[in-house]
């Protein structure tokens, strides 16, 4: 048995209900031996991230909650002394807020940031999975059961293993292997619009040839609105090449795609 | 064997905000007298889809199917937060220097703060100052202040429990709610198409199953499908926007901000200046004119006064014609691309949607664009299969059938006892029914019990509309056109249809009325005119106006306009007691279930109801009989509701009780019903619109008739950059001192005034931006270059602020807002530091304009109005601190803000006097922990 979560951030409307529901179910709750109570504010075992990107009027925001990872390699239980920390039967990763009283080392020891020091308590605390809920009945911890969108998933890994093929970690690099999986993270992206300034019209089906650094090429063409997107772009140097029949082409270099460049409203001169 | 991790109890609540439409059902469970968690009701705890006939929408080779749950929003989640709030009211309150037999310091009002009295004292003043009102002055004298929103409760809502006692006691002058979210559709689109009651596209059956199928394209016109629904549907709206993306449906949002909306929905967004979407509109008629691009078929066959409409969009009639050039400088949308939309439009079958506010429908002159909308889908085809007006909200409202199919084969109908918004007797001819709350017949056979409770009560003789209030109490008179009642009060004949009342709107109305008191007292149920309304800061000016002599408020926080009340009665919240609801808005499927009090209430609150038992019982005996429908009690009430509601037909109330919820089985039939306005599409003849000829008026045939020099409302729709009622564009002498647009969305964490102190909301930056100083300022969006222009930083503390007052804020700076605007959304509790002049809470409406949508409409304008904003310098900072340190000072609560604390003479009074009840604060307001007492002159340096 081993649980995992799954978040797919292409549906995820950033209403907060799983940061919420956390909060109503541990804070000021207390499921001891599973978790002693959360503060009323300040501690995020589950956080909405907001990523607004671009300038107006080509802005996109993608939300990514984010929780205890429940690494298969953790940290924390590393860090842990007198067994402070353990892993469940079902995967989850979760700190005895007996065992771990004074310990703060533990929430140092977290690369992800999600444990959190209860100076009050004197305790390192953080997401269970909501394991005194799964033990007496419950399929799913409070924030997936809120989730409207059902963008947040939780159960056996077997079973997610449709929605696990092309899901990620976040920071791969800290070799924690985490237990938390999502899908659809955004890549950069690059967009514009392109209009003739003397007739005040936008260019329909110019063009648009993106070039990155190490060589790739994308085309597309401005749609009715005279607008062209280039998405999931890796962070790179490009450079842009606007054509249109009866035009003087014009061309974009150095754009940093990190930024999620805006080319705005390109007029392009009669050739 | 119960342990703590087994739920004592499980009750269902509504965590509806809209009053008594109810709303979704979620599940709460309590241990020990407290409310553990909040979560979502799922319908496959007590019902198989066998029960239920789940709908499915088909189209375009994919399905959308209801989930197995209840969507419920943050709103209703984060309630605890909001039932143990420290900005409870826990018991009976009393102004310090307000004597009702000696001095009573009107001017003090906002000011003043309060002594805790008992219940018994505090219900002897009430009927001692009824009585006295009555005996002085006459009935009349008593606003009563009472309408509508509030929670979902259902059987004696939060707002109307006081009508019902004044009427029993002759009488009252009647505070009539202005169509406060469909002002421009009211006021003006009615004229174009009709549609009972507000103005908004009806009949909209199965509108969705057929934007699915047949919609290329969705104009989101100031419509936001993740905020506006949260307080009032579900996330529902959220799944069917990803749903349509996903069958490649185009969605284009037209707003000056990147709602949370088209944030994550949208393909494009075209943002555009504040209320200045009339002009856009203008020029898309313009292109489709020139270019023929309309369906001139349709519009030969149903179509009134076309030509004149082109003649002004032509510029025969004023010599401007409207083109995109001259639209791209009123609205700041480039000509190309306003060019660009109005062909792909013409291209593209096109429905378009709103959720209640947005940019324009609450703004100066609202009916212009709100005209122009309608006629525009008239020029394509209305009714044609995938052209339509929707909303994402609203679902049930006024109509038959639903847009989304998950209708109940039956309507359940529980019955309500207040009617709080009525008609004037003899104001309006008697076959326009608009009582609301009356039994039915059905309804009297089968639960005779209710009968007494039901009695006919004397309608009021004087209303006021609510926009209107202010000005009547300061000026002592006021007159107007039309709002005879709130118009979705009116009851629909068998048919479903209801009596066209555009007529009405040209009838003078005065107050006071011959021979009747003005307002000497006011009763509130519905404490938020300063938060919600038009001119906040001049409702400040009437709550303080020495010819009101008593202000009662009735409310279970302590939160704006109960600051100017001099007696405070506290209320339970929906949580605390019993009651039957209604779901007929969540959209999974339609419910009925009985809520059971999930925690005793706090304090000595007691629920809306027995609030004016309290009063009744001082006032004699012969008063509690007649209010309480001979002596029934709050389990009657919900006993002989479900024998009316129709429910019992199908389920015994044992069963009922057993499960706490009939969910209603799904009309299997109901995708077959024409979709939207299908049928005058084909057949305009027969299926007529109300309107004069039946047909979309492009010249209103009553306009025209009753009011044709009308500048403001003219009768063909307009541009109006500026006349006698609003000068609030950038072109304006006045944008030399208020140079930005401020526009004011419904709030995406609050519904309108409700929910300003759930914390956990607080802690996200677009509900609020804890500065410097600690306190926690409402989010004011401006954008980097706007910002940059007046050196304003990410969280710097700001002044809002034009002819009307000031407003302190946070700057949220954001590339999600179009330059040259700032953007606060309405509702944030107001923190008087100088009454009338400076908030501190961020409450934006305190500085709208006072004037009416237009001089004849008589609606309010509470978005897109000029202001200037500054970073607040330090002298200011300190000069307000001082010379105002009571205000300023004032004990606030670190997670919550505004809190009963801070108004209280001695903030140790606040105890908590009920047993089993554990506030998430401690007595003085303070935060449970380790923290210090949030005194802002001790405000810790937190980033």
């Amino acid at each position: 048995m081993s649980k995992v979560f799954v978040i797919d951030v292409a549906r995820c409307s950033g209403c907060h209900n799983c940061q919420l529901s956390c909060k109503d179910e541990h804070c000021e709750n207390d499921w001891r031996p599973y978790a002693a109570p959360q503060p009323p504010t300040g501690q995020f075992w589950c956080r909405v991230t907001d990523h607004p990107r671009g300038t107006i009027p080509k802005v996109k925001i993608h939300y990514i909650p984010v929780l205890c990872n429940h690494c298969a390699d953790a940290p924390c239980l590393r860090a842990a002394e007198n067994g402070a920390v353990y892993r469940r039967a079902d995967g989850l990763v979760v700190i005895d807020p007996e065992k771990a009283a004074g310990q703060k080392q533990l929430a140092e020891a977290c690369p992800y940031g999600a444990i959190f020091w209860n100076e009050e308590l004197n305790l390192p605390q953080k997401c269970t999975g909501c394991a005194h809920l799964l033990d007496h009945g419950a399929k799913v911890p409070r924030c997936v059961e809120a989730c409207p969108t059902d963008a947040m998933r939780f159960g056996e890994e077997a079973e997610l293993a449709d929605l696990l093929r092309d899901a990620v970690v976040l920071h791969r690099e800290y070799g924690t292997s985490p237990r938390v999986y999502y899908r659809n993270i955004p890549g950069c992206f690059l967009g514009g619009l392109v209009y003739d300034p003397v007739e005040e019209e936008v260019i329909i089906g110019a063009t648009v040839t993106l070039t990155l650094a190490d060589g790739t090429r994308q085309i597309t063409q401005t749609d009715a609105f005279g607008d062209f997107w280039f998405r999931d772009l890796p962070e790179t140097t490009a450079a842009v090449t606007i054509e249109a029949e009866g035009f003087a082409p014009k061309t974009f270099f150095d754009l940093q795609t990190a930024g999620c460049p805006n080319l705005g409203d390109v007029p392009l001169e009669r050739a | 064997m119960a342990d703590k991790f087994t739920p004592e109890e499980q009750n269902i609540v509504s965590f509806s905000l809209m009053g008594p439409e109810s709303g979704g059902p979620c599940l709460v469970d309590s241990n020990r007298g407290r409310i553990t968690r909040i979560r979502p009701y799922f319908y496959d705890k007590e019902y198989t889809d066998e029960h239920c006939h789940p709908w499915t929408i088909e189209a375009r080779g994919q399905t959308f199917v209801p989930p197995d749950r209840v969507t419920i929003t943050p709103l209703g989640l984060g309630y605890k937060s909001r039932v143990y709030s420290p900005n409870r009211v826990k018991y009976p309150l009393k102004r310090v220097d307000w004597d009702p037999k000696g001095e009573r310091n009107p001017q003090n009002r906002g000011k003043s703060k309060y002594v805790r009295i008992s219940w018994d004292e505090a219900a002897q003043i009430c009927a001692d100052e009824l009585r006295r009102m009555r005996d002085t002055y006459g009935p009349e004298a008593v606003l009563c202040e009472s309408d509508m929103h509030g929670e979902g409760k259902r059987v004696a809502p939060s707002h109307g429990c006081p009508n019902r006692l004044l009427a029993l006691m002759g009488g009252y002058t009647l505070q009539m709610r202005n169509m406060d979210s469909w002002e421009g559709w009211y006021w003006g689109a009615k004229h174009v198409w009709g549609m009972e009651p507000v103005g908004e596209m009806a009949p909209n059956a199965n509108l969705y199953p057929d934007i699915a199928k047949h919609s290329d394209m969705l104009l989101f016109w100031g419509c936001d499908p993740e905020t506006t629904p949260l307080g009032v549907v579900s996330h529902m709206p959220s799944r069917l926007c990803y749903w349509f993306t996903d069958l490649g449906i185009e969605s284009v949002y037209i707003c000056p901000d990147l709602n949370y909306g088209a944030a994550v929905h949208a393909d494009k967004w075209i943002p555009i200046l504040p209320n200045t979407d009339a002009a856009l509109q203008l020029a898309i008629a313009y292109i489709w004119i020139t270019e023929e691009r309309y369906d001139k078929d349709y519009i030969a066959t149903h179509a009134h006064g076309f030509d004149r409409f082109v003649d002004y969009v032509l510029g025969k009639e004023d010599g401007v014609p409207k083109t995109p050039k001259w639209a791209s400088e009123k609205c700041g949308v480039k000509p190309w691309t306003i060019k660009a939309l109005a062909r792909h439009w013409a291209d593209k079958t096109t429905s378009i949607l709103h959720g209640n506010g947005g940019c324009y429908i609450r703004g100066p002159y609202a009916t212009e664009p709100a005209r122009l909308e309608v006629m525009l889908l008239g020029m394509q085809g209305l009714g044609r299969p995938g052209v339509h007006q929707g909303k994402m909200i609203e679902w049930n409202m006024w109509v038959r059938d639903f847009p989304v199919p998950y209708q109940g084969d039956f309507a359940p109908k529980v019955p309500q006892i207040c009617d709080c918004l009525r008609a004037v007797d003899g104001d309006l001819p008697d076959d326009i029914d608009m009582r609301r709350y009356d039994l039915n017949d059905y309804q009297k056979e089968k639960a005779p019990e209710l009968i007494e409770l039901f009695q006919k009560l004397p309608a009021p003789k004087q209303f006021i509309p609510r926009c209107m209030v202010h000005r009547a109490i300061v000026e002592g008179e006021a007159e107007w056109y039309g709002l005879h009642c709130f118009s979705s009060s009116q009851q629909p004949d068998k048919n479903g249809n209801r009596k066209p009342t555009n007529i009405y709107q040209f009838d003078k109305i005065v107050y006071p009325r011959p021979g009747l008191s003005r307002v000497h007292m006011i009763w509130t149920d519905s404490p938020c005119n300063v938060t919600c309304w038009n001119n906040g800061n001049l409702f400040t000016e009437a709550y303080r106006d020495p010819s009101i002599e008593t202000v009662i408020a009735q409310h279970p926080w302590l939160e704006n306009d109960c600051y100017f009340a001099d007696l405070i009665l506290p209320v339970a919240t929906k949580h605390e007691m019993s009651d039957l609801c209604n779901d007929l808005s969540s959209g999974v499927y339609q419910s009925v279930y009985m809520t059971g009090p999930c925690c005793p209430p706090v304090g000595e609150s007691l629920t809306d109801f027995d609030v004016c038992v309290k009063v009744a019982e001082k006032l004699g005996p012969e008063y509690v009989r007649a209010y309480t429908g001979n002596g029934l009690t709050e389990a009657d009430r919900v006993r002989f509701f479900y024998a009316a509601s129709g429910c019992e037909d199908f389920m015994t109330w044992e069963e009922f009780r057993k499960r706490k919820i009939y969910v209603v089985p799904c009309k299997p039939n109901a995708q077959e019903l024409p979709a939207g306005l299908f049928e005058f599409y084909t057949d305009p003849d027969n299926h007529p619109l109300s309107t004069p000829t039946g047909k979309l008026e492009y010249c209103s045939t009553d306009i025209e008739k009753y009011m044709p020099d009308d500048p403001e409302r003219p009768p063909v729709p307009h541009w109006i950059e500026k006349s006698e009622s609003h000068d609030e564009r950038l072109s304006s002498e006045r944008a030399r001192k208020y140079p930005l647009l401020c526009m004011s969305n419904h709030g995406r964490w609050r519904m309108h005034a409700q929910c300003d102190d759930i914390i956990w909301n607080r802690e996200v930056e677009t509900m609020k931006i804890r500065a410097w100083d600690g306190y926690q300022y409402e989010p004011m969006w401006i954008n980097p270059a706007t910002a940059a222009e007046r050196g304003i930083r990410h969280r710097d503390i700001v002044k809002i602020f034009n002819e009307r007052g000031i407003v302190l804020c946070a700057a949220y700076v954001t590339e999600r807002l179009i330059p040259g605007v700032v953007y606060v959304d309405h509702g944030a509790r107001l923190d008087p530091i100088i009454p009338g002049w400076l908030d501190r809470g961020g409450c934006i409406n305190s500085i709208t304009p006072t004037s009416m949508t237009s001089k004849n409409s008589t609606g309010m304008a509470v978005s897109g109005f000029l202001v200037e904003c500054q970073k607040v310098t330090q002298e200011e900072y300190a000069e307000w601190s001082t010379t105002y340190a009571e205000a300023w000072n004032r004990p606030l609560d670190h997670d919550a803000g505004v809190c009963l604390a801070g108004w209280l003479t001695d903030p140790a009074m606040d105890e908590d006097p009920t047993d089993g009840v554990r506030c998430l604060h401690d007595k003085a307001g303070v935060p449970l922990g380790s923290r210090e007492p949030h005194v802002p002159d001790k405000f810790a340096k937190e980033a």
